[in-house]
């Protein structure tokens, strides 16, 4: 297999395809971070909470320690917190080509979506299921970023807030949240990133992003290396920048706590 | 110990176990903090110093026992705890103010949210009491421009814009530089003289002999003696207290 300038040529008349992969890439890298993180979000505070239905069981006075010990065991059962780690062990341990499959075949197999298309060339009915599955795949991995970002504030300022006579509720809002936000954005600007690299397997289920395209201009032209030469240009272009300007603002925001 | 039933704050039975009882922080703690009382505990590090303070407002759920603030029994009965801890201010060793709101807001945010206060009335208290420290023209800083003596003496500020009926004091001098150590034990004094209610974790032997009409010296999760400071300071009773004072005071 040559490479040559005559097949570069040749595959830049289908610029307008690639061209419109990028566009989709893009979307469906801002769509699924921007569900994802309120999936993620929703996830992080359920990882966090404290319901506990039988927590009436540490109060019971027993003598018996082994009694005392499984009183305290069954006390601490958080049904919403196991929910909500259960959701991310199985975003962690399955595959995202499964993950992809599960939701286009099967529960969109159920739900008919309408079909039509916007932008002129992007199919909803393809772009929805994949913008799903996505988002559900990197909200089960932001949220442990987030959560993360939360529980690195200090314990004080908790501590601080409530001793003031603040809500847990208002503590979140008004003291964590505000500082946490500036452990998370970076982390969610990176996982935008990561979400362009991998949206890539969308091609398998006919999203017409960059990967999709490149299938397209290999079977029109049967010419197999440019294009994907091509595509790998145009995500390093996509990726390296934007990485670079979030380590930049990151860097400044690190200053700005030393003001 | 007095036993009168005035008492601000009664302490009964007071416990606090790690590891189910390996580990005994507090053990059966009893003690009445009556109104207008500058209580000042001392003691060895890991002696349940602070344990003891920050289960008065329960930021350490105890094991065991009950503390009964203003006629209720704070531990064991249903009630509010926000409520509770409104009305009894804490000051940390580490300040803890909010850093990413200035000393203003820090100061104000508390009384609008909590006590549904009106922003300019939470800013004229916040501001009288900030003129009483001496901080007024610091009112549009950010905590991380403060020296350490002014960001404690906003925390006690902070905590006194609540209006408590009673200041909680975690070793507030530990964290500080020596020289500053003296605004901060200023401000703590005229809080007292101002009838205060203070409890006071502290290693400052001076401060507490000084301000404090009760000193409390705990060890290994227990009170071993309470008394006058002359009674503390000038006639120590127990080994441990006489073994302690001859290290601190000689140092």
């Amino acid at each position: 297999m040559t490479i040559s300038w005559g097949n570069i040529e040749k595959i830049l008349t289908y610029g307008n395809m690639f061209q419109q992969g990028l566009i989709v890439t893009v979307l469906l890298a801002l769509c699924t971070v921007f569900f994802g993180f309120f999936l993620a979000f929703g996830l992080a505070l359920m990882l966090l909470s404290d319901v506990r239905p039988f927590r009436y069981l540490e109060k019971v006075k027993t003598d018996d320690i082994n009694k005392k010990k499984r009183n305290d065991f069954i006390a601490k059962f958080n049904p919403v917190k196991l929910i909500a780690n259960c959701y991310v062990q199985f975003v962690r341990c399955t595959p995202m080509l499964v993950q992809i499959f599960l939701v286009y075949y099967i529960v969109f197999g159920f739900i008919t979506l309408p079909k039509f298309t916007f932008f002129g060339f992007i199919q909803f009915e393809r772009f929805f299921p994949a913008a799903v599955a996505l988002a559900l795949n990197s909200g089960g991995y932001m949220s442990a970023v987030i959560r993360g970002g939360i529980e690195g504030v200090d314990n004080g300022q908790t501590e601080a807030a409530r001793s003031l006579g603040m809500s847990k509720a208002q503590t979140m809002y008004h003291i964590i949240l505000p500082q946490a936000i500036k452990n998370i954005l970076p982390a969610v600007a990176n996982e935008f990133v990561t979400i362009i690299k991998e949206s890539s397997i969308c091609y398998t289920i006919g999203v017409q992003d960059i990967m999709f395209n490149v299938k397209s201009v290999q079977s029109a032209t049967f010419i197999i290396a440019e294009p994907l030469l091509m595509a790998t240009f145009l995500y390093f272009c996509l990726c390296f920048p934007t990485s670079k300007i979030i380590e930049y603002v990151e860097r400044r925001m690190r200053q700005s706590d030393n003001r | 110990m007095t036993t009168d039933n005035t008492a601000l704050i009664k302490v009964r039975d007071l416990k606090k176990h790690y590891n189910y009882g390996a580990i005994k922080a507090l053990d059966g703690i009893n003690i009445d903090i009556n109104k207008g009382d500058v209580m000042v505990v001392i003691g060895p590090s890991g002696s349940g110093k602070s344990t003891f303070l920050r289960s008065l407002n329960l930021l350490e759920e105890p094991t065991d026992g009950s503390i009964v603030f203003d006629g209720r029994d704070i531990v064991n009965e249903k009630i509010n705890l926000d409520e509770f801890r409104e009305r009894m201010g804490m000051v940390f060793q580490h300040f803890n103010l909010f850093p990413h709101k200035t000393i203003l807001e820090n100061l104000t945010l508390a009384p609008q949210i909590v006590k549904g206060k009106s922003k300019e009335e939470a800013e004229k208290k916040a501001l009288e009491l900030l003129d009483r420290v001496g901080l007024k023209d610091r009112a549009s800083a950010y905590p991380v421009q403060l020296s350490g003596g002014q960001k404690q003496r906003v925390a006690i500020v902070r905590a006194l814009c609540m209006d408590p009926e009673v200041m909680l004091f975690d070793e507030p001098t530990s964290a500080l530089d020596p020289e500053m150590v003296g605004e901060v034990l200023e401000v703590m004094k005229e809080l007292a003289k101002d009838g205060m209610t203070m409890v006071c974790v502290t290693h400052e032997m001076g401060f507490a002999r000084e301000v404090g009409n009760r000193v409390v010296f705990m060890a290994d999760g227990n009170i071993i003696e309470e008394g006058t400071p002359e009674k503390i300071f000038d006639h120590p009773e127990s080994p441990r207290l006489k073994d302690f004072l001859g290290k601190v005071l000689e140092a």
